[in-house]
């Protein structure tokens, strides 16, 4: 085709990627919105294999390609991805947008990135050269800027493959639908022998960047739920003091105070 | 090089035009499928909704080099069906259609919400017609009619 | 239910669903099979400041570059006052102010010259503030009673300031215009828009020729709610000077960023009000109403004049005096929205009379029920209510059927907890057709009727079908009067070469004023027919004989003929860690007398009702300190989905109007001007009640919750 190139298999897009000045092309939902000039689109959508779900012994395998209404209708996709990601835009928007395509635009906003952010998902890179398998926090730098070489093409996603039973997932929108996230938030929480084992924070607050602090979390690790309570406020100062927001869609006032309620509500949900 | 090859509401297309070429612009100016409205061009209302592979999706958001291969579906083929019928009575019962701007989208995320689900609750209506913004009539009319039509046309979805 | 309220099959159903109507967008070619040139506006990027130059690269053949120069006529684009420029002149006053237009046959390319333009300005200070402008497009000034005794013989005296931001008429097709120059000289001019005949008489200025020189057609239009009442004259002068000057059909269609920053809508507002109470009772309302009107003053004098008449409310004041303003920004002008001008001082009085009442510790529906309007008291205007006012009723009608004074008083208890409730009422009114002594002395309005040989009958009017259903409304009381099947008689889009001028698609009038003209014309020809022969039949407004004249110098007199009635409740579930308010309810009991079909006039109260309640809690639009609009995108000016009110109720209530059309009233404007009142006093109870938070702007946004509950713990 004129102006651009649909390989059918990975290993044909990955040579096109490393010897062309290319843009990956998945759902095209925010690149199309982008409305760029005079580029040359990778179309990934031919690629049976980046649409798969699988699932192994430590990890969720979603593909890149794989849409959110795909991934909505799939046994194997974890009930806390789902919740985040049934509550993206509309329908037509979800039929089309996909995994990598959420993760590749470098948006700060990105829901299903909240909850890889939330649950140390990895991401899978390919190049002719061979892969890499890099954290999501790492992969997503800032807004916009994301850890992809020119040569590279984002492969999969890699949830690890747990029961995700204690969670909690709120999204706060302009409205009810078609809405972009003011604030969202993700939190995990498990217990075992009456300590905490697992306590993970993330937000969407219009940060220019996920905000995820692993070192407030690691202070509550290991604690008994009393002890924890008796961190509370200390814990909600710390994420205070680490919230820093710049002028956004809504004020920053309003993005901070929300995020620190909802942090707040989740560790009195789980008895914190 | 070679064409991108398309099913366009039943026939089969090429497009030798450039593959960044958007579905939305291509529909109207070169197939001149005027049905398929341009609202904003940014995925935001609803209005160039069409049928890829029976799927809803904004044509606004698609690059042609994306349709290689895939069945298009707009008003212009869809109003021949049996279930555009259907739908389209349900609305007219509910004098839904004001302006008719976002209606051609709407119809289609409509049929779109039955195929899914023949019998769908009323949330489950709102939550399909969520992608199409409608200014005029505050949705009422719209939700009731696709109500009628998965009743009035059971078996067809 | 009349026989004339059952719903018949909408008669441009058909066309708009299959998607087979022709917008202004749709054309392939002009009417003589031409090729349309594409227009692309150059926009100002500043607020105010001084053309200095215009450097247009060299243009390809068949490009063009059009600005004031081209203008043949006056570089003036009528609509109240003049002083909109066609394109501009020696200065810009806002950002997005037309300088001039590149035309040619591709859009690329004319994107691509557009974006080569060099526009050399010398920066002025802009006027941003509207608090501080000193620039006043209308003053308006009137008062009854005695304001002065009232106060100071008042028990308490309240004053309070509330103010409204700006609404985008957010049509779905935006902003699209056409001129076509025929073969016999003259201008075709085509579009979406309202108001036919107001495109026709700017245009006539523009190009400096006779009536029947230019002629002009509206196009299926996708939406208007005011937006396109006035601004199709401008983008019309704009299409028809390029089309001029290219000598070929010209068409611009704006995109939607375009649209959202750059055309008119609802005027911000700032409204002082200041009680007196006497015994329990309010007294005298003293009101300050500032509107703020952007750079040039389009229809703000008629928003303003509406929106003044309607600030004391449903409310019997014995003594008020009202002062009104519509001011200068360097920002984009203002004009028509739904409501026009009342829902600003409904939401002030509305909030205004919740305030007093929780002060004074009495329920706020017991309070605005004491004073409610009846039939035969005064006016704001010193006219009178002449009809029944079924208020009451109708708020039986809203507590029936959501428990309202219940629910109103068990929330008003103090709350605690995540998520809590609140629910509000409002109680408005919609006076139709043009303020005062316009249909009489600047609309006269003409219909015909034009009988053809087969019997059938077409209308002939000027008023657009936009979505509000007149394609089949008109049609059906002319059958209905004639004793016709519906399908004999048809109304088509009005063309100002076949149709006499009826007035423009506005002020709630199309169907009161202009449907009963029809009725009447109908009765005309039934009394002259004859089968087989080709008849006409003609109209003229004429003022119903009850009314005390009005004189718009004093504000005195019937400022309209009668009035439609709405009752408005909606509940809310406020969540306080995040601020949003979910509505659980919205309620609106609508009186617009006798709906000539029952489901137009239910989708137009539900459809107004829920633009309402976007007004009030997430349409947000406003600019920033170099007078730029952000919010120009679907993506950032919000309006409601099919999930935001999933349970909304319209009911109609009826009280007949005896000179409209077999009782029907102005319906289209109606339905919007409550919300505010009602969401605003909802969240505000939710909230925990005026004495800690008293609430007193729209939007009201989770933002503004927030930052109210932020306050108040910071002041415990």
């Amino acid at each position: 085709m004129v102006g651009g190139y649909a390989p059918a298999t990975l290993e044909k897009a990955l040579r096109i990627r490393a010897e062309e000045t290319v843009v990956p092309y998945a759902g095209g939902t925010d690149l199309m919105v982008q409305n760029r000039k005079n580029v040359e689109y990778l179309f990934l959508n031919k690629i049976a294999e980046l649409k798969q779900i699988k699932v192994d012994k430590d990890y969720i395998h979603i593909g890149a390609l794989v849409t959110f209404t795909q991934a909505i209708n799939d046994d194997k996709v974890p009930q806390i991805m789902k919740d985040a990601i049934s509550k993206i835009a509309a329908p037509a928007i979800r039929n089309a947008g996909t995994f990598g395509g959420n993760l590749g635009n470098g948006s700060d906003k990105a829901d299903s990135v909240l909850i890889e952010f939330a649950v140390d998902a990895k991401v899978r890179l390919m190049s002719l050269k061979g892969e890499r398998i890099v954290n999501v926090e790492d992969f997503c730098i800032t807004r916009r800027k994301i850890d992809l070489k020119d040569d590279e093409l984002i492969v999969e996603v890699l949830l690890p493959n747990k029961p995700y039973k204690n969670y909690i997932y709120q999204k706060v929108g302009g409205r009810n639908s078609l809405a972009i996230s003011h604030v969202a938030f993700a939190g995990l929480f498990e217990e075992k022998d009456g300590k905490i084992q697992e306590f993970s924070a993330a937000f969407i607050a219009d940060a220019g960047r996920f905000l995820r602090f692993k070192d407030i979390e690691q202070t509550l690790i290991g604690k008994s739920k009393k002890e924890a309570k008796n961190l509370k406020d200390k814990v909600i100062k710390a994420y205070s003091d680490k919230i820093v927001l710049t002028a956004g869609r809504v004020s920053a006032e309003y993005r901070k105070t929300v995020s620190l309620n909802l942090l707040r509500d989740f560790l009195t949900w789980f008895g914190v | 090089m070679y064409a991108i090859k398309f099913i366009l509401n039943g026939e089969q297309t090429e497009y030798t035009g450039n593959a960044g070429d958007r579905l939305l612009d291509v529909l109207r100016d070169t197939y001149s499928l005027k049905s398929v409205k341009c609202g904003c061009k940014e995925g935001e209302c609803g209005a160039c909704a069409v049928l890829i592979d029976n799927t809803l999706i904004n044509s606004c958001c698609v690059a042609m080099g994306a349709v290689d291969e895939k069945s298009i579906v707009t008003m212009e083929g869809f109003k021949k069906t049996p279930q555009f019928k259907v739908l389209s009575d349900a609305m007219a019962d509910f004098s839904a259609v004001q302006c008719g701007f976002c209606i051609p989208g709407m119809i289609l995320a409509s049929h779109a919400t039955l195929l899914l689900n023949p019998h769908p609750s009323e949330d489950e209506i709102r939550e399909g017609l969520s992608g199409n913004i409608c200014r005029c009539t505050g949705y009422n009319a719209i939700v009731k009619a696709v109500k009628k039509a998965s009743e009035e046309g059971d078996g067809l979805w | 239910m009349d026989n004339i309220s059952k719903s018949v099959r909408k008669k441009d159903h058909e066309p708009k669903i299959s998607g087979e109507s022709i917008y202004v967008g749709d054309y392939q070619c002009a009417k003589d099979g031409s090729a349309i040139l594409t227009g692309k506006i150059l926009h100002s990027k500043i607020a105010r400041a001084r053309v200095l130059s215009v450097e247009v690269p060299d243009l390809p053949k068949g490009y063009f570059y059009v600005n004031a120069a081209d203008v043949p006529g006056e570089n003036k684009v009528n609509i109240v006052l003049d002083d909109t420029p066609v394109y501009c002149k020696d200065t810009v006053e806002y950002i997005g102010e037309p300088i001039g237009m590149v035309v040619g046959p591709d859009k690329e390319e004319v994107e691509r010259i557009l974006s080569q333009i060099k526009v050399e300005f010398e920066e002025l200070e802009p006027q941003l503030d509207v608090r501080s402008s000193q620039k006043v497009f209308f003053d308006y000034e009137f008062s009854h009673g005695d304001i002065e005794k009232a106060f100071k013989e008042a028990d308490k005296i309240y004053e309070e300031e509330f103010e409204t931001g700006y609404q985008e008429q957010a049509y779905i097709e935006p902003q699209g215009m056409m001129a076509e120059p025929e073969k016999d000289g003259k201008m075709y001019v085509h579009g979406s828009m309202q108001c036919a005949y107001y495109v026709h008489g700017a245009i006539m200025r523009v190009l400096g020729c006779k009536p029947d020189e230019i002629h002009v057609f509206q196009d299926v239009t996708g939406g208007g709610f005011g937006g396109k009442e006035a601004f199709p004259s401008v983008l019309g002068s704009q299409v028809a000077v390029a089309a001029y000057k290219a000598k070929a059909p010209v068409r611009c269609v704006f995109d939607r960023r375009e649209d959202m920053e750059y055309t008119s809508k609802r005027h911000p507002s700032i409204c002082r009000y200041k009680a007196a109470i006497k015994n329990g009772k309010v007294t005298a309302l003293d009101c300050d109403i500032v509107f703020n009107a952007g750079a040039y003053s389009t229809l703000s004098a008629v928003v303003l004049q509406r929106g003044i008449i309607a600030a004391p409310g449903v409310y019997n004041i014995p003594n008020i005096h009202v002062h009104g303003k519509a001011v200068k920004t360097n920002t984009s002008p203002c004009g028509a929205y739904r409501g026009f001008g009342a829902p600003q001082t409904f939401f002030a009085i509305e909030m205004m009379m919740d305030h007093i009442a929780q002060d004074l510790g009495v329920d706020t529906l017991e309070f605005k029920e004491a004073h409610l309007v009846k039939q035969g008291d005064m006016t704001s205007t010193c006219g009178k209510y002449h009809f029944p006012v079924p208020l009451p009723d109708m708020i039986n009608e809203i507590d029936k059927v959501c428990d309202f004074r219940r629910k109103h008083k068990e929330y008003a208890a103090p709350q605690s907890g995540r998520y809590r409730k609140g629910i509000g009422m409002s109680l408005v009114f919609h006076g139709a057709g043009f303020t005062g002594s316009g249909e009489r002395d600047i609309i006269k309005a003409v219909a015909k009727l034009r009988k053809y040989k087969d019997g059938s009958v077409e209308i002939l009017a000027s008023n657009g079908e936009i979505g509000q259903g007149v394609r089949t409304t008109f049609p059906k009381i002319v059958a209905n009067e004639l004793n016709l099947p519906f399908d004999k008689v048809y109304y088509n889009h009005p063309d100002t070469e076949r149709v006499p001028d009826s007035g423009p698609t506005v002020a709630s009038r199309s169907l009161m004023i202009v449907g009963e003209l029809l009725r009447r014309a109908a009765i005309k020809l039934r009394s002259v027919w004859i089968d087989g022969k080709e008849q006409e039949v003609e109209e003229h407004f004429k003022e119903p004989d009850f009314m005390i004249p009005f004189y718009i110098d004093k504000f005195q007199g019937d400022a309209y003929p009668t009035y439609a009635w709405s009752v408005n409740a909606i509940e809310v579930e406020l969540d306080t860690l995040t601020g949003v308010s979910k509505i659980l309810g919205a309620y609106g009991s609508f009186d617009v007398g006798t709906p000539i079909d029952y489901n137009i006039v239910l989708g137009q109260m539900e459809g107004g009702f829920l633009q309402g309640i976007g007004y009030s809690s997430i349409e947000k639009m406003d600019y920033d300190s170099k007078g730029r609009i952000r919010n120009n995108s679907f993506t950032d000016y919000l309006v409601p989905t099919t999930k935001d009110v999933p349970n909304m109720v319209a009911m109609l209530h009826v009280e007949k109007y005896p000179n409209g059309p077999y009782g029907a009233k102005g319906a289209g404007e109606l339905p919007l001007v409550g919300a505010p009142g009602a969401y605003v006093e909802a969240v505000e109870q939710a909230l925990g009640g005026a004495k800690i938070h008293p609430l007193s702007h729209v939007p009201f946004t989770p933002d503004d919750t927030i930052a109210q509950l932020n306050r108040h713990r910071e002041e415990i």
